[in-house]
């Protein structure tokens, strides 16, 4: 189960590093940066399958402690920690030598919702549905 | 003969005294750094110009006149950027350019002293503050290190979590013209 949920993880951070990194081609395409120097190749691709590996153990110790309640504690876990994760790059202080940073917000902040989105696309191949919560009749 | 003489004399002495007083005219050359720093908050501005005589042995013809374009302002963050031209701050669409005018420069020792008028958020005071000027080959590179309180500019509000002492930091390359 560790294990299948592990792969998971690092499936998932996979998939949304290379969405990142497609969304940084598009958003470089359009608004003309990219911001390469300091949204670099590898440090999205460790960031997103870091993501996803420590939503992996959260998922694991979570649904082995409580069970489907566990799943649910989950999901809206992930979604806040994604939400509040948006703060950072708002408050980031580039170098000053970075032209426009007004718009490092909007290459970064949808970054961070790749790994959620991989995570809840992928899970249905991974692992199994965990039982319901029951519900009083 | 004498006629002949007198003239190249003349002309001589007039070429040696022009040498000597004759300011230079400089240009602004890239790379120029203007950045500021305060507790909070430290930066650049990233677009200067104006016009820059000087000439290190005639203070009296030397005269500074330069801009700097208050939208460059540039704190490596989009939202600090944002406040700093608003109006609460340095009111960018209001007053868009800081521009400093010299009215006299004298050596002290192995630096310069510079006497004008700053311009600022509609607010005009004289400073004074140190400057070096360095030569290399054909060019020069200005440079100082000063403060000055934004209180006395009314930029911002007194107190809160941005200093009231800003450091200013000047260096400027030139070329001749």
């Amino acid at each position: 189960m560790f294990k299948r949920t592990l792969t998971l993880g690092l499936t998932a951070g996979l998939l949304a590093g290379a969405a990142s990194l497609v969304y940084q081609k598009v958003y470089a395409g359009s608004l003309g940066y990219d911001f390469a120097d300091i949204a670099t190749l590898p440090g999205i691709a460790a960031a997103s399958v870091l993501g996803g590996l420590l939503a992996a153990v959260l998922y694991f110790l979570l649904t082995r402690w409580l069970g489907g309640r566990g799943e649910v504690l989950f999901n809206f876990v992930l979604m806040i920690l994604t939400f509040a994760s948006i703060v950072a790059p708002f408050a980031i202080k580039l170098p000053l030598e970075a032209e426009a940073p007004e718009l490092f917000p909007g290459l970064i902040v949808p970054m961070h919702f790749f790994p959620a989105l991989a995570w809840f696309t992928l899970k249905p191949l991974f692992l199994k549905p965990i039982q319901p919560i029951p519900t009083s009749a | 003969m004498k006629k002949g003489i007198f003239t190249v004399a003349l002309i001589a002495t007039l070429s040696t005294l022009f040498a000597f007083t004759l300011p230079v005219n400089w240009e602004i050359a890239p790379k120029y750094n203007l950045s500021f720093s305060t507790n909070g908050v430290s930066g650049i501005f990233k677009t200067f110009t104006g016009s820059i005589v000087f000439d290190e042995q005639n203070g009296a013809a030397s005269r500074f006149d330069v801009s700097i374009d208050v939208n460059s302002i540039n704190t490596g963050n989009g939202m600090q950027n944002k406040h700093a031209k608003s109006a609460d701050w340095f009111d960018a669409a209001k007053y868009p350019q800081i521009r400093f005018v010299s009215k006299k420069i004298v050596k002290t020792n192995a630096t310069y002293q510079v006497t004008g008028d700053l311009s600022l958020h509609g607010i005009t005071r004289e400073v004074t503050f140190p400057f070096t000027f360095l030569k290399n080959g054909g060019g020069a590179t200005f440079g100082g290190l000063f403060t000055i309180n934004r209180n006395d500019f009314k930029i911002g509000t007194p107190g809160g979590e941005v200093g009231e002492v800003i450091k200013l930091a000047v260096s400027v390359p030139v070329v001749k013209k």
